[in-house]
C-alpha cells in the first residue's frame, strides 16, 4: 500500500518513459546516493578500502558484461582480460601524455577496450552460445599473452608490473600513494552514477531494444530490420568500454599496482557471477551482485567474532565460496534474473500489502 | 493510425496504385538436399488484397513466405517487389523495403513486454544516432516518445492496453499472437505476410483476429499475403487464394472457384496423386 503507482497518473508519455516512474523510486534512489555520498563521513577507510571501492568498480565490470550477456545474450569470458585492456591503455596514456588529466585517460582508456572487444566479437556473428563462450576464453588467454610478453605495455619494468604514478585532480591527489581513499571514493562514485545513467539511456533506447531483440529471437529481430553485425558489436564495443573503465579504475584508483594476474580468467569469472547473482538484464542486479561477493566474506568474518567464535581466514575463504556457488547453481535454476527480480517481488508483494491480491 | 510526422512510408521509391501488381512470384523452386519444398510456382499479390495461399501440411506455405522475405533463396525462379527485380535479400532488407510478417510459431522477444515488442517494430524508422541516445538528450526523447505515440495507438487498436507492461512470455497463446501482429504493424509494411495468425484460437479470438485483418486491410489500405487453415475465415477474408499442394501450385482464383475446384478438393480430402 506505501509503494504503488496509484494516484499517480502519467499526463505525458514523456514522465511514462523516465527511468524511474515511481516517485517511491526516485525518492529511494536519491536517499541511496546520499548515504554513498556520507559513507566516508561514517565509514572507516578500511570500509572505503575493501568494500565500496571495489563493490563501485566490479558494479561497474558487472554493467559491461550484463550488457553484453544480460541483454544481447552474447556469452563472454574474456571480462577480466577487457579490463585488462582498458588498465594497460590507462597506463599508457598516463605515460605519454602525463599533463593530461588522469580521468580523461581513464575514460579514453575504454574505447580501447572497446575496440579491442569489436575484433573478438566478429566471431559472434557465426558461432553462438557455448561456442561463443570458448572464441571469449581464447580472447582471455591471446591477451593475457600480450600483457606479459608485450614489455612495452609495462614501460619495460623489470617486475613486469604496472604502478600507479601519483596524478591530482584540482591540486588533490586522485592517484597513487598519497591519494585519501575517501578521495578515491567520491572520484569513482561520481564516474560510476554518470556512467550508470549512460548505460541505463542506452538500455531504454532503441539500440538497447535492439540488443535484447537478438538476445530473445534473433530471426524475428532480423524481419525487424535490425542488422545482426551492428547489433551485436555494438553490444560487444560498449559492454568493453564499461570493462575497459571498470580495468583502468581498479589499478589506477584502488590496487595501485598491477601485473597479469590481476586480469585473469578467475576476474572473468567473478564478474560472471555477480551478474548471474544480481541478475542477467538488471542494472539494479549489477550492484547486488557486486555487493553480495565483496561484501559476502567480509560478512563471514565479522559474524563469528559477534557471536564469540573463533575462525581463521582460511575457512571464511571457503565458506563464502560455497555459499556463492550454491546461490549460483540455485539462481541458474530457479531465478535466471537474480537477486533483481527477487527485489521486484518484494516490490509487487509491497504494492498489494496488506491485501493478499492485487 | 492517421499520419503522423513519424509516419514516413517505409522503403521503396516507386509508389505502386491499388489493384496493380505489389508483388509477383515467377517459376520459383526451393530445395532442401533431396526435398523439393516448392517447386516452379508463380503467383502475384495486388496492392490492396488479401491474397490467401492454402494447402494441406507441408504444402510449401511457409516456405513461400520465408522466400518472399528473404530468409531462404530459391534455387530457381524470381521475386518482384514494387515492380523490382530482387536478387538475394537479406530478411532485414525485405523489412526495409516494406515486407513484415509473423511466424505460424509465435516468434515474439519474449523476455521483452508488449510496449517493447511492437517499440521494436519502429526500429528501421528511428534515426538518432549513438550519441544523443546516450545521454537520452532532446532529439533522441522526442524520437522515442514520437514512436511511443504511434505505439500506443496500436496497442489500442488491437484492445491490449492492459498488457501493456507485461513480459509477453508469460501471456496466454490468443494474445501473443496479438502482439506479434502488433509488431509487424508497428513497421507500417506495404505487404504483410501472416503465417496462420488463427491457428490454435478459439473461436472468439478467430473473430477478434478477423476483424483486426479486415481492419488493417481496410482502413490502412495494407496488403496481406494470409496462410490459413480454416476454410471459413478463408472464404470470408481473402480476395483470391492460391492453393498448394505438394510443394506445387494446383489453383489460384477467387475463393468460390477454388472451393469448388476438384484438385483442391482431392488435395484436401488426400486422393491419391
Ligand atoms: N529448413 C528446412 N529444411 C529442410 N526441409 C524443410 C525446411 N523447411 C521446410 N522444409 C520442408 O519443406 C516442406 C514444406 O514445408 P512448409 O513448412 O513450407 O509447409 P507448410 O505448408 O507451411 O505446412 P504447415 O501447414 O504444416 O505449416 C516440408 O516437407 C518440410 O519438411
Ligand atoms: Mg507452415
Amino acid at each position: 500500500m506505501f509503494y504503488r503507482e496509484a494516484g499517480q497518473f502519467k499526463t505525458s508519455y514523456k514522465a511514462d518513459q523516465a527511468i524511474f516512474p515511481i516517485l517511491q523510486d526516485r525518492v529511494g534512489l536519491g536517499l541511496i546516493i546520499v548515504l554513498a555520498l556520507l559513507v566516508p563521513l561514517f565509514g572507516s577507510d578500511f570500509l572505503i578500502n575493501s568494500f565500496m571501492i571495489p563493490f563501485l568498480i566490479f558494479a561497474l565490470a558487472s554493467i559491461g558484461l550484463n550488457i553484453l550477456t544480460g541483454y544481447c545474450g552474447q556469452l563472454s569470458l574474456g571480462t577480466g582480460a577487457f579490463m585488462g585492456v582498458g588498465a594497460y591503455s590507462c597506463y599508457k596514456l598516463a605515460t605519454i601524455f602525463p599533463e593530461v588529466n588522469i580521468l580523461v585517460h581513464i575514460l579514453l582508456s575504454g574505447f580501447f577496450a572497446a575496440g579491442i572487444g569489436c575484433i573478438f566479437g566478429l566471431p559472434s556473428l557465426r558461432i553462438k552460445g557455448l561456442y561463443l563462450a570458448i572464441t571469449t576464453l581464447a580472447a582471455q588467454f591471446f591477451l593475457e599473452w600480450c600483457f606479459i610478453r608485450i614489455p612495452w605495455l609495462y614501460n619495460y619494468n623489470d617486475s613486469g608490473a604496472i604502478e600507479v604514478p601519483t596524478r591530482t585532480l584540482l591540486g588533490t591527489p586522485i592517484t597513487g600513494p598519497s591519494s585519501t581513499p575517501s578521495v578515491r571514493y567520491y572520484v569513482i562514485l561520481a564516474l560510476i552514477i554518470f556512467l550508470a545513467w549512460i548505460a541505463s539511456n542506452l538500455i531504454r533506447g532503441r539500440i538497447g531494444r535492439s540488443w535484447m531483440m537478438i538476445r530473445d529471437m534473433d530471426i524475428a529481430a532480423e524481419l525487424m530490420g535490425i542488422k545482426p553485425l551492428n547489433a551485436k558489436l555494438s553490444a560487444f564495443a560498449v559492454s568493453s568500454y564499461f570493462c575497459g573503465v571498470a580495468g583502468a579504475l581498479m589499478v589506477f584508483m584502488w590496487l595501485g599496482a598491477a601485473e597479469v594476474e590481476s586480469f585473469s580468467i578467475n576476474v572473468s569469472f567473478q564478474v560472471l557471477f555477480m551478474v548471474i547473482i544480481g541478475g542477467m538484464g538488471s542494472l539494479i542486479g549489477c550492484f547486488l551482485g557486486a555487493a553480495f561477493i565483496f561484501g559476502l566474506p567480509i560478512f563471514v568474518r565479522a559474524l563469528p567474532d559477534q557471536i564469540g567464535v573463533a575462525i581463521n581466514a582460511s575457512t571464511v575463504d571457503h565458506i563464502s565460496r560455497m555459499v556463492i556457488g550454491a546461490l549460483i547453481i540455485f539462481f541458474l535454476i530457479v531465478e535466471p534474473h537474480g537477486f533483481a527480480r527477487l527485489w521486484q517481488i518484494v516490490k509487487e508483494k509491497l504494492r498489494n500489502w496488506p491485501f493478499p491480491y492485487g | 493510425m492517421n499520419s503522423s510526422s513519424v509516419n514516413a512510408q517505409s522503403g521503396g521509391d516507386a509508389k505502386v496504385a491499388p489493384g496493380e501488381e505489389l508483388l509477383s512470384v515467377a517459376n520459383v523452386t526451393l530445395r532442401f538436399g533431396g526435398v523439393t519444398a516448392i517447386q516452379d510456382i508463380s503467383f502475384d499479390i495486388l496492392k490492396g488484397e488479401v491474397r490467401a495461399i492454402i494447402g494441406p501440411n507441408g504444402a510449401g506455405k511457409t516456405s513461400m513466405l520465408n522466400v518472399i522475405n528473404g530468409f531462404y533463396h530459391p534455387q530457381e525462379g524470381t521475386i518482384r517487389f514494387r515492380g523490382e527485380t530482387r536478387t538475394k535479400m537479406k530478411p532485414y532488407e525485405a523489412a526495409a523495403s516494406g515486407i513484415a510478417r509473423t511466424f505460424q510459431n509465435v516468434a515474439l522477444f519474449t523476455g521483452m513486454s508488449t510496449l517493447d515488442n511492437i517499440m521494436s517494430g519502429r526500429s528501421l524508422k528511428m534515426h538518432q544516432n549513438f550519441l544523443t541516445q546516450m545521454f537520452y538528450y532532446g532529439p533522441a526523447r522526442d524520437e522515442e516518445i514520437a514512436h511511443r505515440r504511434r505505439v500506443e495507438e496500436i496497442i489500442d487498436f488491437l484492445e491490449i492496453p492492459h498488457i501493456r507492461r507485461q513480459p509477453v512470455g508469460k501471456l496466454p497463446y490468443g494474445l501473443q499472437k496479438r502482439v506479434e501482429l502488433g509488431r509487424a504493424l508497428a513497421l507500417e509494411p506495404d505487404l504483410l505476410l501472416l503465417d496462420e495468425p488463427m491457428a490454435g484460437m478459439n473461436l472468439e479470438e478467430k473473430e477478434d483476429m478477423s476483424r483486426f485483418i479486415i481492419d488493417v486491410n481496410q482502413q490502412f489500405g495494407t496488403t496481406i499475403a494470409l496462410i490459413e487453415h480454416d476454410m471459413g475465415v478463408v472464404m470470408d477474408l481473402a480476395d483470391r487464394v492460391v492453393v498448394l499442394d505438394y510443394g506445387k501450385k494446383i489453383a489460384d482464383g477467387e475463393p468460390g472457384e477454388v472451393q469448388a475446384d476438384q484438385g483442391v478438393i482431392d488435395a484436401y480430402l488426400g486422393v491419391p496423386h
